[in-house]
């Protein structure tokens, strides 16, 4: 009997390209239990939505492949089951849903039917039955009118309730886990929060884990109970979600932190974005991938890739500043100004 | 793992993808398939990038390599050419002590019954590479000035066509409205008529000969153009460049032509490749038909409709050349285009 | 769905109307006084001058076209002035034999759905590239060009289908027999083939280019098999732009057939328009033109209209 729902370990997928190799994922680990959300941090290019497909196996191969890590779902290893197996699994026990609701829906197929489709797929139900629950789901995650609703096209819907019929598709089969791959970056404010909502209500229902993938820490801090902060498709910290918050270690972490816009702030000052460019995939060094946008670099940092430093319960970072020069350089910065170091 | 595609992420002869369908699309398909044209608009400043993804498609770089061998051969044949469109006699020729006005092995018209014993003409042989017809006139001879008319209707004509319409096209699809909406009905109805009609209408008022096939062909390209520029105009439009310049108080002339038309260009280019090697096979179809190219000028259309009558006696030269002429310098305009498209779409992933 | 069909009819109203006054004035614009060549050779100022008025060619130019729209309603497209014969007739003539090679093309083009979706789905691979190699060489050469040499390899050299001609059909248009069908075979391959090459290029395309769509990763992310996937999501998507293609050619080729026709001397409405160019009849041409474009106006109608019928987006009105 394994301890975790999922656990991941050292995952590695790399797209084998013309131009190069890209290492979107390098190295990366992590564990989800139920009822459990961890949040997966970091910018456009850090890997995050790789990592999720890679759980998937939905990697395009071409010209992507999984080349190392372990994938435990419960007993059994994700890397090696079969096909049909994964098949399985996908839809089943770990659900995902995606960034644009509008591309990601089939527009000539009505919305009740795809919904069907999933639970006829993993569930033995007639047409009616699953049509029948694909009414209930969606009365579930909020959409009024359901059952005259079901039998709608994507494009009927506004937005927010699009990205409501995907997560009512994606748990119509009661999975383990849910992967929501930026749920809310294409919809409005006012709408994120209620989305937010409904993927907590779900979880709540069904003692998933949900894996959130996103950019916005304010996602982060309402939902998540723990999260890793991804970088150049490496983990560079990860921890529950206060430690993250209060108690960061790496010079990125501080980074996103500092250029969240704060209401309590009593003096003006400029939001203070991270300096520098995504990095070019193609040309990561062997250390660090913040290296050359971090301003406390020093030498081992482009060619060694930092060990793990376990700073708290559960709170574990890469970083080649030793803790003891962490600590007052943090105090500095705005962010922490006010919070116990 | 998903049975996506198969082997290996080798190059692409074609590009690393193809044209941009859209998955559905409620506009009609004429549209849609035009549509494919119409994809990105890429500023000029980029043909570094685009030459380099052209490079990639092997399919284009033939066809580029075919279009250059061909307009070579008609840029020179009408340097060489001398004077008028019509043809002088050999008589005229020997009688003027001047040289033939042609770069070809031998003059494409001169008569010469004593190669054709019983006038069928002789197979390839080496005197003659691509043999002589029925009148002993050399057929590579009259290939190669084929060639010269071929090219000129091709960039005379679509010249005509994207002349008309990039004045109509920017401007209709700038100001919008009225304008736009008359402009795009008459296209409509430009569209309205099956091509190969429409230009034989034409022809029958204008009356046949080289000179009306340019006007033909151009007249009625306008309206493919115009569609797509207006297209890209109407996508350009709305962006932030363009509302810089008429803040500074530019005029809205010199906003379509300065500003907006040269962004919208791309496919454009494309558009005119492919019409060009559109314009040649109407061409050689109306030649075909007898309405084009008259004799004794030589057009590839023209001489595959002479060599047809003889093709029962067992004279498959006279029609194989000219159909490999005509066949390969089409295609190339068809590849090089499609190409040209595939390199400066920037939906294209990488 | 219905806003969209009015505003499809009344443009087509429109269209026609262009169509016609195009048609008409094109008429009068060829060189070359009607009245002097009905009247005869040799005929009197006087004869010529009544011949005018009492044809109406001395009215203004919005009359005559009033008419003429007049008789077009009716039916009336005007005699031959070659044969005499009534313009209508001849085309009643000629259609059936048009419209049995245009069926028969189209029905040979859609082998390149097929073509497209294999090609599409093995992408790189030999096969992918050979026929995709082939569609573009094909899809470029001419009509008549294929034609002659279908003709001399499969006609003159091993004289297995006859070089022209048509045979005894039902219905006007399905042949009634073996060797009515074999006059087909060589036209309806030769113009099918070209469009083969041209819908099995667009088809691979509008495949690509759906599969790399982000809902095909949604159904795989489902659990779906790879065959359900691409055709339960992927094909059907993929595949309405392509059927619209076929659609508009059937209407094209009622008049784009015209090369065709003249290459395998089949008498359909091209041949006749063919012929009315070299007697410069122009009751003939004007009348053949007409017909074939309405057809392909319509044709190009219907497909609009089915379009709409099987896109939700513009069924519901978006």
């Amino acid at each position: 009997m394994a301890d975790h729902l999922l656990e991941v370990k050292d995952l590695s997928t790399y797209f084998f390209t013309h131009a190069g190799v890209v290492k979107a994922v390098n190295g990366v680990s992590f564990t989800l239990d139920r009822n459990e959300t961890i949040g997966i941090v970091g910018e456009s290019g850090s890997g995050k939505t790789v990592a999720a497909l890679s759980l998937m196996r939905l990697v395009p191969d071409p010209p992507g492949k999984v080349v190392e890590g372990s994938l435990m779902l419960g007993d059994r290893n994700l890397r090696t089951i079969s096909d049909d197996e994964m098949r399985a699994v996908r839809g089943n026990d770990i659900a995902m849903i995606f960034q644009d609701p509008m591309t990601s829906l089939n527009p000539v197929m009505k919305i009740g039917k795809q919904i069907a489709e999933a639970v006829r797929l993993h569930q033995d139900k007639s047409k009616r039955e699953a049509w029948q629950l694909a009414v209930d789901l969606l009365a579930r995650v909020g959409i009024p009118d359901a059952a005259k609703r079901v039998d709608s096209y994507p494009f009927e819907f506004s937005g927010g309730m699009r990205q409501r019929a995907m997560i009512a598709m994606a748990i119509s089969c009661n999975p383990d886990i849910l992967i929501a791959d930026e749920p809310t970056t294409a919809l409005d404010v006012t709408i994120q929060a209620q989305i937010i909502e409904v993927v907590r209500e779900m979880q709540a229902q069904f003692d998933s884990g949900v894996i959130l993938i996103t950019h916005d820490l304010g996602v982060i801090a309402e939902i998540a109970d723990k999260v890793m902060v991804m970088y150049g498709g490496r983990t560079v910290e990860y921890g529950p979600v206060d430690e993250i918050f209060y108690n960061a270690h790496h010079p990125y972490t501080w980074g996103l932190l500092a250029s969240l816009p704060r209401l309590d702030e009593v003096e003006k000052t400029r939001l203070t974005p991270i300096e520098g460019q995504p990095p070019d995939l193609l040309t990561l060094p062997s250390g660090c991938p913040f290296v050359g946008r971090c301003p406390y670099q020093r030498a081992p940092c482009r060619d060694d890739w930092p060990e793990l430093e376990i700073v708290a319960e559960g709170h574990g970072v890469h970083c080649w500043i030793p803790v003891a020069e962490r600590l007052p350089l943090r105090v500095e910065l705005p962010h922490f100004k006010e919070s116990v170091a | 793992m998903p049975q996506w595609d198969s082997t290996k992420p080798e190059r692409d002869p074609y590009g690393s993808n193809l044209t941009q369908t859209p998955a559905v699309d409620a506009r009609r398909t004429a549209e849609v398939v035009e549509g494919i044209v119409e994809t990105g608009a890429k500023p000029l400043g980029l043909w570094a990038d685009t030459w380099r993804r052209l490079k990639r498609n092997k399919m284009a770089l033939v066809g580029l390599g075919i279009i250059i061998v061909f307009l070579s051969i008609g840029t020179v044949e009408t340097i060489f050419y001398q004077a008028h469109w019509h043809v002088r006699s050999s008589a005229d020729t020997r009688a003027n002590n001047r040289l033939p006005g042609y770069l070809a092995p031998y003059d494409p018209n001169e008569v010469n019954y004593a190669l054709t014993p019983v006038g069928i003409g002789a197979p390839p042989s080496w005197k003659h590479p691509f043999g002589t017809d029925f009148l002993g006139r050399d057929v590579l001879s009259r290939v190669l000035i084929a060639t010269r008319i071929a090219m000129l209707v091709g960039i005379i004509a679509v010249a005509i066509a994207v002349t008309l319409g990039l004045l109509l096209g920017p401007i209709s699809g700038y100001y919008g409205g009225a304008v736009d909406s008359v402009v795009m009905r008459i296209a409509d109805i430009f569209f309205a008529f099956p091509y190969i009609l429409f230009v034989l209408l034409i022809m029958s008022v204008l009356g046949a000969g080289f000179q009306n096939v340019f006007i033909a062909i151009g007249v009625l390209g306008w309206a493919s153009f115009a569609r797509i520029v207006r297209g890209q105009v109407l996508s350009v439009k709305s962006m932030e460049y363009v509302e810089a310049a008429r803040a500074q108080g530019a005029a809205d002339l010199r906003i379509i032509f300065r500003h907006v038309l040269p962004n919208s260009m791309a496919p454009v280019y494309v558009a005119v490749a492919m019409a060009i090697g559109g314009a040649i096979a109407t061409e050689a179809a109306l030649s075909y038909l007898g309405i084009g190219v008259q004799p004794p000028n030589s057009s590839w259309g023209l001489m595959i409709s002479d060599s047809v009558e003889y093709l029962a006696s067992g004279n498959w030269w006279w029609l194989l050349f000219p159909s490999l002429a005509l066949v390969a310098t089409v295609f190339g305009f068809i590849s090089f285009g499609n190409g040209l498209r595939d390199a400066t779409d920037p939906k294209l992933k990488e | 769905m219905t806003p969209y069909i009015i505003r499809r009819l009344l443009q087509l109203v429109l269209v026609l109307f262009g169509v016609t006054l195009i048609t008409f004035s094109m008429l009068k614009l060829v060189p070359g006084d009607p009245a002097v060549a009905l009247a005869g050779k040799g005929a009197t100022n006087e004869r010529i001058a009544f011949i005018r008025h009492q044809r109406g060619l001395d009215r203004p130019f919005y009359v005559q076209y009033y008419k003429y729209m007049g008789r077009l309603l009716h039916g009336d497209l005007g005699n031959s002035l070659y044969s005499g014969r009534p313009v209508k007739s001849l085309i009643w003539q000629a259609a059936p034999v048009t419209i049995q090679l245009a069926v028969a093309a189209v029905l040979i083009e859609l082998l390149g759905i097929p073509l497209g979706v294999y090609s599409a789905l093995r992408q790189y691979s030999f096969w992918d590239t050979t026929l995709t190699t082939a569609a573009l060489i094909i899809w470029g050469i001419p009509v008549f060009v294929l034609g002659y040499f279908a003709m001399y390899i499969f006609g003159l050299k091993l004289n297995w289908l006859p070089i022209g001609g048509v045979g005894p059909t039902v219905l006007g248009i399905i042949p009634s027999s073996w060797e009515s069908f074999k006059t087909l075979i060589l036209p309806a391959l030769t113009l099918g083939m070209i469009e083969v090459a041209y819908i099995s290029y667009m088809q691979r395309a509008s495949m690509l280019e759906v599969i790399r769509s982000d809902f095909i990763r949604t159904a795989r992310a489902k659990g779906l098999s790879e065959r359900q996937v691409i055709w339960g999501h992927g094909f059907k998507n993929a595949v309405i732009p392509v059927m619209t293609i076929a659609g508009i050619d059937l209407g094209a080729l009622i008049g784009g057939a015209i090369i065709t026709e003249t290459v395998f001397n089949r008498p359909g409405i091209g041949q006749m328009i063919y012929l009315g160019i070299n007697e410069r009849d122009l009751a003939v041409i004007a009348g053949g033109v007409l017909f074939a474009t309405f057809f392909f106006i319509f044709a190009n109608l219907l497909v609009d209209l089915g379009y709409a019928w099987v896109d939700p987006r513009v069924r519901l009105g978006e």
